[in-house]
């Protein structure tokens, strides 16, 4: 049998340069995903090597940023307004690359822009001084938006159950939210900061700036599906109204075209380092990494904001046998920050920790019990990825174990 | 008037000198040994060596880097990062180090401090502690690289370290490290006025005027400086002049020609 779930190529093959595997999928539309739907995964060359990689030699290579840059400024001259109201919308969350694209956009390139935020499921006490500073010190404009907690509960428990991607309902209100707010606020540009394709979706989108509307424009109610049930199916149980949904709902593509909103990512402009984002925050925007790493991986700067952020991670762990390391450790290697020896160990200490810390918080946040959680887990683990040794789920094929390059 | 050791910290990752941020967003400044070299020129009391990544392996990796500092530089190195056992001390002291530091394995069992100290002497036998504050006047010790908490109290581990042969501290503030911000005065002397042996001061060092604070107010023996030098914010005969003038007793020490 070829057939794995969720359409994962059979045999792992591990990324030569990085640790990425060829089990990781690329961005979906989250608004058309199913429970039966299968994953475009990251593509790899005749040599083992990942599109990941292959764009990043591209960036440091090919690329002439001194080009790209005049390009942003043409971009940033064609929306500037100088009437004082806001030119440029930031979705973020006051993290180091929200940091760095809204403050470098207002004080070096001279724009207006309005600071969006779709709040964590459960804001860490750094998260919100972070989101704070970002604020305060960093001195920006800022619209939080907090969707109804009941319903945003309820699409997470459903997201998790069904699809065991318990982040899906955030990362819908994360793309919505900035063409959302640029309509209403009439300001035609949506900036974000990282291109979410450099890191594994088709390597032909990596050429265009604006963000695919597939991302975050959709259709009518008929067709939307949040946590693995079609919306109008929800409305009809009869807990929640269309207006709870208000929030989720992607802008119309015909809509956004009427009101010319536009949404680029800053990595295509500027050369993105995340590590120098980081230098950048803690200087201008008061960022501080956390006290101690979060559970699954080493670093304590990325995604510190929200307490069941390490479950979305735990998630692909399960079903994809990528944890919080590996995309920590390859996006490290990337930018030439570790080896990929030290890469390697990292992933072999860290990926397969289980988050305690926020678990029990995580349980009461969807509302299931421990006994459901671990049976849900199970379910959805890919058998031609796991196997258990001695009452213990082992990964069959973990990068540190690849006879193929070790 | 007292008397200040300056001292050089190198954090090292494989074969780079790195730098960070509350240990953390570690930036690859360059060789060691340039580094090293140039600061020995320059005249700095000591070195520091930290593997950073040790604790990942297991095991040292400073073996040759120090072999190959040590031909050429003669002031006392302390060497830390993955030290375990007595037969890793015995080793890094053979490639040419003068002291070791002991963190994580010290946290685990803290005899493992009296057996090099009894092995080596106390002289050379180095606790690093990785402090980070919790409270008012609280700190918490922490292990790999800032990374990891142990629930331990600093001062108490301090007096623990101390009383199991400890000769020195290296007391390492991870919210002032890689900032610029200072040392953290509080937790320096809530330590140094209950231990007796002497103490390096890390993290924070962002002006000379940092330095004479540890010093007078926080009652350190040394400190240790990364940030101001790697990225040459000032140099060390600034630092020296600065040091003399507040009315500390730093080394005397003629400026040489930098070696290209």
């Amino acid at each position: 049998m070829d057939l794995t779930p969720y359409g994962l190529p059979k045999n792992v093959v591990f990324c030569k340069y990085c640790v990425i595997s060829n089990q990781r999928p690329s961005s979906t539309i989250e608004f058309a995903q199913k429970i039966s739907e299968s994953k475009k995964t990251i593509d790899f060359d005749d040599e083992k090597v990942c599109s990941a990689c292959r764009f990043n030699d591209a960036k440091n290579l090919d690329i002439n940023w001194g080009d790209r840059e005049s390009n942003l400024l043409t971009l940033l001259e064609k929306h500037r307004k100088g009437d004082g109201s806001y030119d440029v919308i930031v979705p973020g969350s006051g993290g180091k690359d929200s940091a760095f694209t809204s403050h470098i956009l207002k004080y070096k390139y001279g724009m207006n822009p309005l600071t969006v935020t779709w709040a964590p499921h459960k804001y860490t006490e750094i998260g919100w001084e972070n989101f704070e500073n970002w604020i305060h010190v960093g001195g920006l404009d800022n619209v939080l938006f907090t969707p109804n907690g009941k319903l945003h509960r309820y699409l997470t428990q459903q997201a998790f159950l069904n699809l065991l991607h318990p982040f899906q309902p955030f990362i819908i209100g994360q793309r919505t939210i900035g063409p959302a707010m640029a309509a209403k606020f009439g300001v035609n540009l949506v900036m974000y900061g990282e291109n979410q394709a450099e890191y594994g979706n088709n390597i032909e989108e990596n050429g265009t700036p604006i963000m695919d509307q597939k991302f975050f424009s959709g259709g009518d109610i008929g067709s939307l599906f949040i946590g693995g049930k079609s919306v109008k199916d929800i409305i009809d149980e009869g807990k929640f109204s269309l207006n709870d949904f208000s929030p989720y709902l992607p802008p119309s593509t015909k809509f956004l075209k009427s009101k010319s909103v536009e949404v680029h990512y800053l990595g295509f402009y500027v050369k993105w380092d995340p590590q120098e984002c980081y230098y950048y925050a803690v200087e201008h925007t008061g960022f501080q990494s956390n006290s101690e790493r979060t559970e699954g991986t080493y670093s304590k700067y990325s995604s510190i904001d929200d307490k069941i952020d390490m479950f979305h991670y735990y998630t692909t762990l399960v079903k994809f046998g990528i944890g919080r390391a590996t995309y920590d450790a390859a996006q490290e290697i990337r930018n030439g920050k570790i080896t990929r020896e030290e890469g390697v160990n990292l992933v072999e200490k860290y990926d397969l920790e289980f988050p305690k810390k926020y678990f029990q918080e995580f349980l009461d946040y969807i509302d299931i019990s421990e006994d459901l959680f671990h049976e849900t887990i199970d379910k959805f683990r890919s058998p031609h990825l796991w196997t258990k040794e001695a009452g213990e789920w082992q990964l069959r094929n973990p990068v540190w174990r690849d006879q193929a390059l070790n | 008037m007292s008397r200040l050791r300056l001292v050089a910290r190198l954090d090292i990752k494989g074969s780079n000198l790195i730098k960070g941020i509350h240990l953390e967003g570690l930036r690859i400044i360059g060789a060691p040994n340039e580094y090293a070299l140039k600061y020995y020129a320059q005249g700095i009391d000591e070195l520091i060596y930290m593997d950073c990544v040790a604790s990942l392996y297991g095991r040292n990796h400073l073996g040759e880097i120090i072999k190959s500092a040590a031909k050429d530089i003669f002031i006392p190195m302390t060497v830390g990062g993955g030290v375990r056992s007595v037969d890793d001390a015995r080793e890094i002291l053979r490639a040419g180090a003068d002291k070791v530091a002991i963190n994580t394995a010290a946290v685990l069992n803290p005899n493992i401090i009296s057996k090099i100290a009894h092995q080596f002497g106390s002289q050379c036998t180095v606790v690093s502690i990785e402090a980070k504050q919790i409270g008012i006047d609280r700190w918490e010790v922490f292990t790999n690289n800032g990374r990891e908490r142990t629930g331990i109290d600093v001062v108490y581990w301090a007096k623990t370290c101390v009383s199991n042969g400890a000769g020195e501290l290296l007391v390492t503030s991870i919210d002032r490290e890689g900032t610029r911000k200072g040392f953290d005065i509080s937790l320096l002397k809530a330590i140094s006025s209950e231990v007796s042996v002497p103490i390096i001061a890390s993290g924070g060092m962002g002006r000379p005027e940092h330095l004479v604070a540890a010093a007078k107010d926080g009652g350190v023996d040394a400190v240790a400086m990364a940030d101001i030098l790697h990225y040459g914010r000032t140099d060390l005969s600034t630092i020296r002049s600065k040091a003399l003038e507040a009315g500390l007793m730093v080394r005397n020490f003629p400026s040489l020609e930098v070696p290209s």
